[in-house]
């Protein structure tokens, strides 16, 4: 660089003494200094071209001009500092929040997992000729012998999950422990942290599994607080102890990301369901593959038909990112998300445009001086060009600032089970890549218009005129279009967001049929081993509900599974003396007697369950109103019997101990209020509520409605659970409060981000439309002048100019509105099924927006009328 | 006028200059004003070349290698710059020179009445 600007000066101080010589002969000719001086600098020529065809020659120029340019650019920006800082804001904000929202979109929905070829699993689905699509099939362990067989699929593995006693802590807990195939971490392809992974080895040719476990790395952390010394120790699970043979990364989370994998015991009589994931051999389309998996399914169905759906059999491959990732909610919300930060984004490039092309107008006088005085037209793009996009790299990089903290908001708004275990969302290198590309295209795009349309103005016009003369006729119509797209953008995003606004606030007043304040909810799981028979289970249950109810501060409790708040189980049912109800569903909980008092709900018809009816397990029914009204009106359900389909048989886990006997029929006894049983969201589902003692599996629910704080009895109700057995595991307490309050984080996420990227959105316009419609006004201060001086009232101007600036707002508004309008029916599909436009947010956003335009018209607008018409003739814009 | 008409102009010039700068160097070195008060006197003036379109021509030559400069002392005694052939230079000018009289001899005989071609 030195020796660049020393040959630089050089060349310099040469053409300095070429013209000291010439004068100096035009003086010896007998010339006055002066005269002299400028005859010898005419003959010269201009020095700063001849300098820079010079340095042309050196073909070094071309760094040389990039540095030129840069450097006038950023004297300008610094001469601007009003259109530089809206114009970075601008930026800032549109390509922080495109980089925030595209990390979050690349960590759960483009590359969430970190298994091999994740696109190319596939999980079977069979349907029934009508069915829709809702999840996968599973599959028992004789039958997935037979699907492994089949010559589509060249890798197949299996997954099951159960509750599984953890004895070796502290106190016993209860997890969820993943039981996998040997080969299922080769088909995954995850290599482990420390150790080893199940291998296919592990599984003995008997179908008896080693005793083997591989933690995850959560359970590895919070258990040996990452002890790199852990293989081979072990730990006791369901009473039997198990060799720690591996710990895996935190991003490997197939199924658990707390818990363990175990192998599985082999056995082809087991009937429990199997998750079957399969690739698909070499060659083999999907197509196929369906067709050779339906013929067996069929065998299948005839073997095992309450398993499959009636009618024929359509068999169908899922493709596991299809499933787990795209069909999520979070997907749904993503999406539309996605495209609320276009629009933001849309609407900073439109804003930057707007100021381009506003100062590029402004700056016609110079622009034509220059080509005046002989710069060429691609030297003065390249000026123009240069400009912005050192604005949008500027922008971009203060936009990747605003989005490392903007991700991590993100992030921590993210409802739990909403993105798989396995997504990290962080800015990466594709991301960054993207924000490039976007901030150098937003410039180049952005910047190019205006450059190209101000390098071709009409010289002379525009000198003798002032700065009217390019802006003329069409920049003004192409500033009142991105007016129009501005506002109506904006008004899209807003009504957006409203939308979101309303779904949140919708949810946050649904009844849900029960009063959730001070309920407390407890896991509670028994070895299973240590109470063999359904006797000594009920025993133990009816002992401990009782010494809570008798604890201090206890007003009612109550034991069961399911309900609380939300029901799981559904069978098919049918009702004595009616026709059968062809597919229809009901949701079944099993209760003990202070169910309605403990969550609230009034019993509308008939009695509440008897201590009897509950101890011996007889089989009498409440239902809920949903359920009283599948019943034809007019008719008392209670004292009426109905078949509970899922009752006439024997559970299919081997650790659900039935009560003797068994038969479909129930008779109703009660009616209770509708609860929210299947989600607040969602209507609620008929509801039979049994006794549950008919079935005593090894996990149960207790929920304890007390007097003051629902946490303060944890301990003392942990401590009648130890005394009745010292392995009775505890899970974690949590109270229906914040049940409820997790239903609705999903809602608060996309209000939280929409009304955020609205808000961006609105301020940006509102910079926008001011700037743009202020400018347009003051371009017209002269034929205000004109008008004036001709006669014309200052209300007279005033009118026109607001005429102009309403009809070009109230266009922005309908298109904005019929944008609006299109969306919502397809936001409608996609989340806030309840939920619609009202009239009031509609009506304040078009009121601000309005608002926001007529003040930026109105301003200048004033000052014009004021102006003695003289200055506004003289003034050059 | 475009930047295309521009451009072939500057051509034209470019080459002729190039070798007017050539021309005048083979008599021994010269600087900068030198050879544009040489150059102006040789054409009887009529060559009107503004002498700071000498700079670049210069410049452009010092690549090629056919020139070379070296620092030295003007008639008023400043520092200025000399420059002189270099044996490329020197091939170069012939090769040009019989170049360009076979063109000035061809335009000659074009724009000569007709009687001439008998010659």
């Amino acid at each position: 660089m030195e020796a660049w600007q020393a040959r630089r000066k050089r060349l310099e101080d040469e053409m300095q003494a070429h013209i000291d010589l010439e004068t100096q002969e035009n003086i010896e000719a007998g010339m006055a200094p002066l005269e002299a001086r400028q005859a010898a600098m005419k003959k010269f020529g201009s020095v700063s071209l001849a300098s820079d065809q010079s340095r042309e020659a050196w073909g070094w120029l071309w760094p040389e001009r990039l540095w030129q340019d840069a450097r006038f650019a950023l004297r300008t920006f610094g001469k601007n500092a009003g259109f530089t800082a809206v114009a970075l804001l601008s930026l800032m904000l549109g390509i922080g929040a495109s980089i925030a929202l595209f990390s979050v979109v690349y960590g759960v929905l483009i590359a969430p997992y970190p298994y091999a070829r994740p696109n190319q699993i596939w999980a079977p689905a069979v349907l029934g000729p009508k069915d829709a699509v809702h999840g996968w099939h599973w599959y028992s362990q004789r039958e997935m012998a037979e699907v492994e067989k089949l010559p589509a699929f060249a890798e197949l593995m299996a997954t099951s999950v159960r509750p599984v006693l953890l004895t070796s802590g502290i106190n016993p807990e209860n997890f969820y422990g993943v039981f996998l195939t040997g080969g299922a971490f080769n088909f995954l392809e995850v290599k482990p942290l420390i150790g080893r992974t199940i291998q296919p080895y592990d599984i003995g040719p008997g179908g008896e599994p080693a005793p083997v476990v591989v933690l995850s790395y959560g359970f590895w952390q919070r258990f040996f607080s990452g002890d790199l010394h852990v293989i081979n120790r072990s730990i006791t699970l369901d009473d039997v102890p198990r060799t720690i043979i591996g710990v895996m990364p935190p991003r490997f989370g197939w199924w658990t990301n707390e818990a363990f994998w175990l192998p599985l015991r082999m056995d082809p009589k087991d009937p429990s369901g199997l998750a079957v994931i399969v690739r698909l051999a070499p060659g083999v389309t999907q197509h196929a593959a369906e067709q050779q998996l339906n013929q067996l399914n069929i065998q299948f169905a005839a073997e095992r038909p309450q398993d499959y759906p009636k009618g024929q059999l359509r068999t169908i491959l899922l493709n596991y990112m299809d499933i787990t990732v795209a069909s999520g909610d979070m997907s749904a919300s993503l999406h539309l998300l996605l495209a609320a930060v276009g629009l933001l984004l849309l609407i900073a490039c439109v804003n930057v445009a707007n100021l381009q092309l506003a100062r590029t107008t402004g700056r016609a006088r110079e622009i034509a001086m220059r080509i005046a005085i002989g710069a060429g037209r691609g030297r003065l793009v390249r000026q123009l060009l240069t400009e912005s996009v050192l604005l949008s790299v500027v922008g971009g990089a203060l936009g990747v600032l605003f989005a490392i903290g903007a991700t991590q908001l993100i992030v921590a708004l993210i409802p739990p089970d909403y993105v798989p275990n396995e997504a990290r969302i962080t800015i990466n290198g594709y991301v960054l890549l993207f924000s490039l590309v976007v901030s150098m295209l937003t410039g180049i795009l952005f910047g190019l218009a205006p450059a190209l349309r101000s390098s071709r103005p009409d010289l002379v016009g525009t000198l003798k005129d002032g700065g009217g003369a390019i802006g003329g006729l069409r920049g003004h119509a192409v500033r009142s279009w991105l007016v129009v797209a501005e506002i109506s953008l904006s008004v899209i995003l807003l009504a957006g967001a409203s939308l979101a606004v309303r779904g949140f606030v919708q949810i946050l007043h649904v009844d849900p049929g029960f009063q959730p304040e001070r309920v407390l909810r407890i896991g509670l799981t028994i070895a299973p081993k240590r109470y063999p028979t359904w006797q000594q289970r009920n025993a133990l249950d009816r002992t401990l509900l009782e010494s809570v109810i008798n604890l201090p501060g206890v007003q009612a409790a109550s034991l069961g599974n399911a309900g609380l708040p939300y029901m799981g189980w559904r069978s098919s049912f049918s009702i004595s003396g009616q026709p059968p109800m062809d597919g229809r569903k009901v949701a079944i909980a099993l209760i003990s007697r202070q169910y309605p008092q403990t969550l609230g709900i009034p019993l509308k018809r008939g009695r509440e369950f008897t201590d009897a009816e509950i101890e011996s397990g007889i089989r009498v029914a409440l239902i809920n109103e949903s359920a009283a009204r599948l019943w034809p009106t007019g008719e008392d359900p209670v004292g009426r019997t109905m078949q509970i389909d899922d009752l006439a048989q024997a559970p299919d886990n081997p650790q659900v101990l039935a009560a003797p006997g068994v038969a479909a029929g129930v008779t109703v006894v009660g009616v209770i209020g509708d609860t929210r049983n299947a989600g607040i969201a969602e209507a609620p589902a008929p509801a039979v509520y049994l006794p549950y003692t008919l079935y005593a599996p090894a996990e149960r629910d207790l929920a304890v409605r007390t007097a003051g704080h629902p946490l303060a009895i944890v301990n003392a109700v942990c401590l009648k659970a130890r005394d009745l057995d010292k392995d009775l595991a505890v899970g974690k307490p949590n109270t229906l409060d914040e049940s409820l309050g997790e239903e609705t984080q999903q809602p608060r996420f996309n209000m939280a981000l929409f009304s955020s990227f609205a808000a961006l959105g609105l301020v940006l316009a509102a910079i926008g439309i001011y700037s743009v419609i202020s400018y347009n006004v003051s371009q017209r201060v002269q034929e205000i002048g004109v008008r004036m001086a001709l006669g014309a009232k200052r209300g007279d101007i005033l009118k026109l100019i607001m005429r102009m600036v309403a009809r070009v707002v109230s266009f922005g508004l309908a298109v904005g509105l019929l944008g609006s309008i299109l969306i919502e029916r397809l936001v409608r599909f996609q989340m806030f099924t309840k939920t619609s436009f009202g009239v009031i947010p509609l009506a304040t956003i078009v009121v601000v927006l309005a608002g926001v335009s007529l003040l930026a018209a109105w301003l200048p607008t004033a000052r014009a009328g004021n102006l003695d018409p003289v200055t506004a003739l003289r003034h050059e814009a | 006028m475009t930047t295309g008409e521009r451009n072939s102009q500057l051509e034209l010039l470019q080459g002729t200059l190039d070798l007017l700068i050539l021309q005048t160097l083979a008599f021994g070195p010269a600087h900068g004003h030198a050879i544009a008060r040489i150059i102006q006197q040789r054409s009887d003036e009529v060559l009107q070349v503004g002498h700071g379109s000498l700079y670049p021509a210069l410049q452009r030559l010092l690549r090629r290698g056919v020139i070379v400069a070296d620092d030295g002392l003007s008639e008023n005694n400043r520092k200025a710059r000399f420059y002189r052939l270099t044996a490329k230079g020197r091939k170069r000018l012939s090769a040009e020179t019989s170049k360009w009289e076979r063109f000035s001899n061809a335009i000659a005989r074009l724009l000569s009445p007709l009687p001439d071609q008998n010659s």
